[in-house]
């Protein structure tokens, strides 16, 4: 251990990952009816987010939710058998993936319609302000989303409204598969938040440690000044891979969006990409590469153990 | 009084009578306040009235988004068209919200603009199509009697609803008359009694059923009265009834689809009755419909009670 760091919040990250590599192995094997989003290389936000909620703090998530439901609840096997619409899943194999909510952890609403969940967590702020409830509402999104209409309405009416609210935007450059570039103009989310006077943040370095300590700040920000907060996290969805076609002989890319990931595989170990890209390389920062293959070990032994 | 003076004071009523609820909506506490329909309502104290952005989408959302944190709310809607822009919220968010028995109340209050010459934006009058995209339950108040009983039955209670006013009857004075019955969910009533002519009245279409009814009853001839002021298919045992009695049917029906909601309750007439006459006045597609036109529907009530006399 290079310094002495809380070993949780890594063997939570790991955690998080091994438990959607387990998904994926699963998903390659098509033992899923139901489309997942996977989302490697988001867990750097997810587990920072479910490390700052307090008990009256309210989660509300979209399509891609899976990393977020695993850090809430602690337990693969829910989810997993959610997948599979197993009574005994998470929500009673009622909701599958896309809308996947876990009430009793605080994730009140999840939407699989792009944009769809911003004016919800905006009513379920407004709720807590009605009825004087402590706690901020926390409203996950992406870079499509916030070209939805719903995405400027919803934070006119927060402002309007003077709601406390976190509006986390996972930017990973992609909508299904086309690039930012390739569909839009450039949005400069910092000036169009700051237009309406709304506080932005970006965190880019996939660092968890870090993304904890700015989120708590800025949970303390949005309740003691009545306002919402914009916070843009650039990260990189893993998982891509080159399809060889007559067209592409030498393989075309393939960002991941939904669907196992076949390049992936949890044999291989926790890591994807040896990158700041993913999160999981970033923790070498606090442990060494043997520790955290040590944890790992232990981790993916758990959540066997856990499943089978 | 006027229909819209008492859809005003009897929503008003029923929210001073009410636990906590938020009213909210554009222009709702300023200006015309919906042309009236708003006007002067207050709430408890700690209850809230939000006169909103113009965000037809995020309204909706937040409505549901009330309802989950278990307040209760209202959400003035200036024109049903407008609702279009949040119809993902009326299908996608109120599945999630359906799953399980709401503790709360949501309710959108939308004016369906029927009062003509308004273009396009009054081509989509009707109600059904709004309410039959999700099974949304969805209620029209055209009269005294259903006003009251559907507001205090639905206006605030859990779950979610859309109720419907008419905006070519706001300035009209309210229809007053007693019913002589109404099923339990406030969904279908009968106003009069009559062996000899069946009325079915649709979407906002009792006026003109009221109207028929009295110029019959001039002629000496009793008719049954029914106004359907909902879009699910009901139970038409009370209606059938009195038809298998009279065999004369006239159905009015005058919203713009292409499935009225009288649609339903014909089939299950022809199925189950000898009927010897019977009329269907709903509107006439073949002619200029996007234009501003005078929307209303062109009854000739001389006509009908000439061809029903024919029968009798």
């Amino acid at each position: 251990m290079k310094k002495n760091y809380n070993v949780e919040i890594t063997e939570e990250i790991l955690r998080v990952r091994l438990g959607q590599m387990i998904v994926n192995e699963r998903y390659k094997n098509n033992e899923f009816k139901i489309p997942i989003h996977l989302a490697l290389g988001h867990e750097a936000i997810a587990v920072s987010v479910d490390s700052i909620m307090e008990k009256d703090d309210k989660l509300i998530l979209s399509h891609r939710n899976i990393h977020y439901n695993l850090a809430r609840e602690k337990s693969l096997k829910p989810e997993i058998d959610e997948y599979y619409l197993k009574e005994g899943g998470l929500s009673k194999g009622q909701l599958g993936s896309m809308n996947l909510a876990n009430e009793k952890k605080g994730i009140v609403y999840t939407s699989s319609i792009l944009g769809n969940n911003l004016p919800v967590a905006t009513g379920v702020a407004l709720g807590k302000k009605v009825k004087n409830e402590d706690g901020i509402v926390i409203v996950e999104t992406g870079d499509g989303a916030i070209e939805e209409g719903s995405f400027y309405e919803s934070l006119v009416f927060l402002k309007s409204n003077n709601l406390p609210v976190l509006i986390i935007i996972e930017n990973n450059g992609w909508s299904l598969a086309t690039r930012i570039k390739e569909r839009r103009c450039d949005i400069d989310i910092k000036k169009l938040t700051e237009s309406i006077n709304i506080k932005y943040e970006l965190l880019d370095s996939n660092d968890t440690y870090e993304y904890i300590e700015k989120l708590k700040n800025l949970r303390e920000y949005t309740l003691l000044n009545k306002t919402p907060v914009c916070i843009e996290v650039r990260l990189a969805t893993l998982g891509s891979w080159y399809l060889k076609t007559e067209d592409h002989p030498n393989g075309k890319f393939i960002n991941y969006h939904a669907g196992p990931a076949p390049t992936v595989n949890v044999k291989n170990g926790a890591l994807i990409k040896e990158s700041q890209d993913d999160p999981v390389f970033v923790l070498q920062k606090y442990f060494s590469k043997d520790e955290i293959e040590e944890i790992s070990q232990n981790i993916l032994k758990k959540l066997e153990e856990e499943i089978n | 009084m006027k229909y819209v003076e008492f859809v005003n004071k009897s929503i008003s009523q029923k929210i001073l009578k009410s636990k906590k609820v938020v009213l909210f909506g554009q222009n709702i506490s300023t200006g015309s306040c919906l042309s009236g329909l708003t006007r002067k309502m207050s709430v408890k104290k700690g209850d809230y009235i939000i006169n909103t952005p113009n965000c037809e989408n995020t309204q909706c959302g937040v409505g549901f988004g009330l309802m989950i944190n278990g307040v209760s709310s209202i959400f003035f809607m200036k024109q049903q068209d407008f609702l279009l822009l949040g119809i993902d919220h009326l299908v996608n968010t109120y599945n999630f919200i359906r799953r399980k028995k709401p503790s709360a109340s949501f309710t959108i209050v939308t004016t369906v603009v029927d009062n003509g010459y308004q273009g396009l934006q009054s081509s989509l009058n009707n109600f059904g199509d709004f309410c039959s995209i999700a099974r949304v339950p969805g209620f029209t108040i055209a009269n005294k009697e259903d006003i009251k009983q559907i507001i205090n039955a639905h206006l605030i209670s859990p779950g979610f609803r859309i109720i419907g006013v008419s905006q070519r009857l706001f300035e009209l004075e309210l229809i007053e008359i007693e019913k002589t019955y109404s099923n339990k969910e406030s969904t279908l009533f009968q106003y009069t009694e009559g062996n000899e002519v069946t009325i079915v009245c649709f979407n906002f279409s009792f006026p003109y059923g009221f109207e028929l009814h009295n110029k019959l009853k001039k002629k000496g001839i009793a008719s049954s009265l029914f106004s359907v002021n909902v879009v699910t298919p009901i139970n038409w045992d009370r209606i059938i009834e009195n038809l298998e009695i009279t065999k004369r049917l006239v159905v009015i029906d005058d919203s713009k689809s292409e499935n009225l909601s009288c649609y339903n309750f014909l089939m299950d007439a022809y199925d189950k009755c000898q009927i010897n006459n019977k009329i269907i006045i709903k509107r006439d597609f073949s002619k200029d419909w996007l234009s501003p036109n005078l929307d209303q529907l062109e009854i000739n009530y001389g006509n009908i009670i000439e061809k029903l006399i024919g029968t009798l």
